[in-house]
């Protein structure tokens, strides 16, 4: 079942009088797809960190009807699975098999249960047969799949992407939307490419200096180049070059 | 990035693989105790025990070019330690030296034995069996919760490091024609720099991702631990005989 987010009054640093997340107030619907961006430095990932409850700051995070605290740990990290940006930092087992049964282990499931997760998870994401396989002999697009399959093993409400579309070519990008766009869970995704953002998100926030500017539909806020460029995102480059691109004679 | 996994040759179906966890790691502590208890200055018995971990060795199927590779790690520590008893008696009293160098190399002889052969078991017992597996026994045997976390989580930040050592020494070298001709030492010494604060940050984001999955501080594993009666049977007599070498030794000798 999705589940919807509610952040309120949040603020975090990590040095004090060096703030990272300003105030942040968020309403995310069940089973959007919600997309987060903002430039280099933003507070963007912090954020999405503080979904699951790995770092705390102050105010109030609601998934569901989950308030986000140390008591409700447990609940929350089966509710809320995050997909780190670098595939390499969240596959740390010797073979796919044993990454994506480590969330379901340890959130205590029974052997039978687990081997099922395990089966539903590697086929949502076409990586049957890839069980005993060496994670780090994969490629990158392949990786990046046992990552999300490491996550959608324990089917959470929510997930959350840190830029899943880096380091990917146009045929992965495409097959990776093709898999967000078919999840039910709410997904929050931090991405600095825009064009996938705007083919799968409904809505987005623009954060900058660790506060949100912005809230709305996705092309709204991404077509108004004075807002995007006040808060440090020049897309002018990429018009010109897909002008130049698109209506070239040649095409 | 090429890593070679110590428990690389885990999945070989064999009798000893398919012992369980607990059974081989109380078998190798319980062997290491006899051979090193075994007096010193007696090297005949080291043959039997010699055969009896061959034996082991060869059940096992594991590649003795592989065991031979990873006793080549711990070989000149070994020589050190054995080399040290004839060298400092030598040292002591150089006069006295040729009347008891026979003991003294004897005894260097069994201080050698007793650590190749404590050395192969430790080394069959971590290739026959998955890394985790192991640490999830030991902590069925009582091992406290905090060395079980702390061997797990080393095992697995040393990839990090020969990943970060990989990945700066490429860096390094596609920048380096040839041979490198500034100060070696000054280069070095800010690549190991960097390797620490690069594996430092991935140590903190791997585990960022292991708490994001519910890690908290056990590690489960899909094994189901279970110790037949053949396995108890098999383990009680290879221990005996064992015994039978230790304490017949003694009454022969």
């Amino acid at each position: 079942m999705p589940a919807g987010i509610s952040i309120k009054d949040l603020n975090f640093s990590f040095n004090p009088g060096q703030q990272v997340l300003k105030n942040i107030n968020l309403e995310i619907n069940p089973g959007e797809k919600f997309g987060i961006i903002g430039p280099m430095g933003a507070g963007k990932s912090t954020l999405l960190l503080h979904l699951n409850g790995i770092l705390n700051g102050s105010g109030t995070i609601q998934i569901g009807d989950t308030i986000v605290s140390k008591k409700t740990l447990p609940e929350i990290r089966k509710k809320v699975g995050i997909v780190f940006q670098n595939p390499d930092d969240q596959l740390f087992n010797p073979t796919v098999e044993e990454d994506v049964a480590f969330g379901p282990l340890n959130f205590g499931y029974s052997r039978e249960e687990v081997s099922e997760m395990v089966d539903y998870a590697l086929e949502s994401m076409n990586l049957k047969g890839f069980e005993k396989l060496v994670s780090h002999h994969l490629s990158m697009g392949e990786r990046k799949r046992v990552a999300l399959a490491t996550v959608l093993a324990t089917k959470p409400d929510v997930i959350g992407f840190d830029e899943p579309f880096s380091s990917l070519d146009p045929t992965m990008i495409k097959q990776l939307l093709n898999i967000l766009n078919n999840l039910e869970s709410t997904l929050v995704i931090i991405s600095q490419n825009y064009l996938p953002l705007i083919a799968c998100c409904q809505r987005v926030a623009l954060i900058n200096k660790g506060e949100i500017k912005a809230v709305g539909p996705t092309k709204e806020i991404i077509q108004n180049s004075d807002l995007m460029l006040e808060n440090g995102i020049d897309l002018s480059l990429y018009k010109s070059i897909c002008n130049d691109f698109f209506h070239s004679p040649k095409n | 990035m090429n890593h070679s996994f110590i428990d690389k040759y885990s999945d070989i179906n064999s009798p000893i693989h398919r012992f369980d966890p607990r059974l081989k790691f109380i078998f190798v502590i319980l062997c290491v105790a006899i051979i090193v208890s075994q007096p010193r200055g007696q090297l005949l018995p080291y043959a039997f025990y010699g055969m009896m971990v061959i034996s082991i060795m060869l059940l096992s199927r594991i590649p003795i070019t592989f065991m031979l590779r990873r006793m080549l790690f711990v070989l000149p520590f070994i020589l050190m330690a054995s080399l040290f008893y004839p060298i400092s008696i030598y040292i002591y009293d150089s006069a006295s030296f040729p009347s008891i160098q026979n003991e003294a190399f004897s005894v260097a002889f069994s201080i050698f034995f007793k650590g190749s052969l404590s050395v192969i078991l430790l080394i069959l017992l971590i290739s026959t069996e998955k890394f985790h597996n192991i640490i999830s026994g030991m902590r069925m045997l009582k091992m406290p919760k905090i060395i079980g976390v702390i061997s797990a989580l080393m095992y697995r930040y040393i990839f990090i490091f020969s990943d970060e050592a990989m990945k700066t020494s490429m860096a390094r070298n596609s920048r380096t024609p040839g041979r490198l001709k500034v100060n070696k030492i000054k280069v070095y010494g800010n690549q190991m720099a960097m390797i620490f604060i690069r594996s430092w940050d991935r140590s903190q984001n791997i585990y960022n991702a292991m708490v994001s999955r519910g890690f908290n501080g056990e590690f489960a594993t899909m094994k189901e631990f279970k110790i037949k009666k053949s396995e108890i049977a098999l383990f009680t007599l290879a221990i005996i005989m064992f015994l039978v070498i230790r304490v017949g030794s003694e009454i022969i000798l």
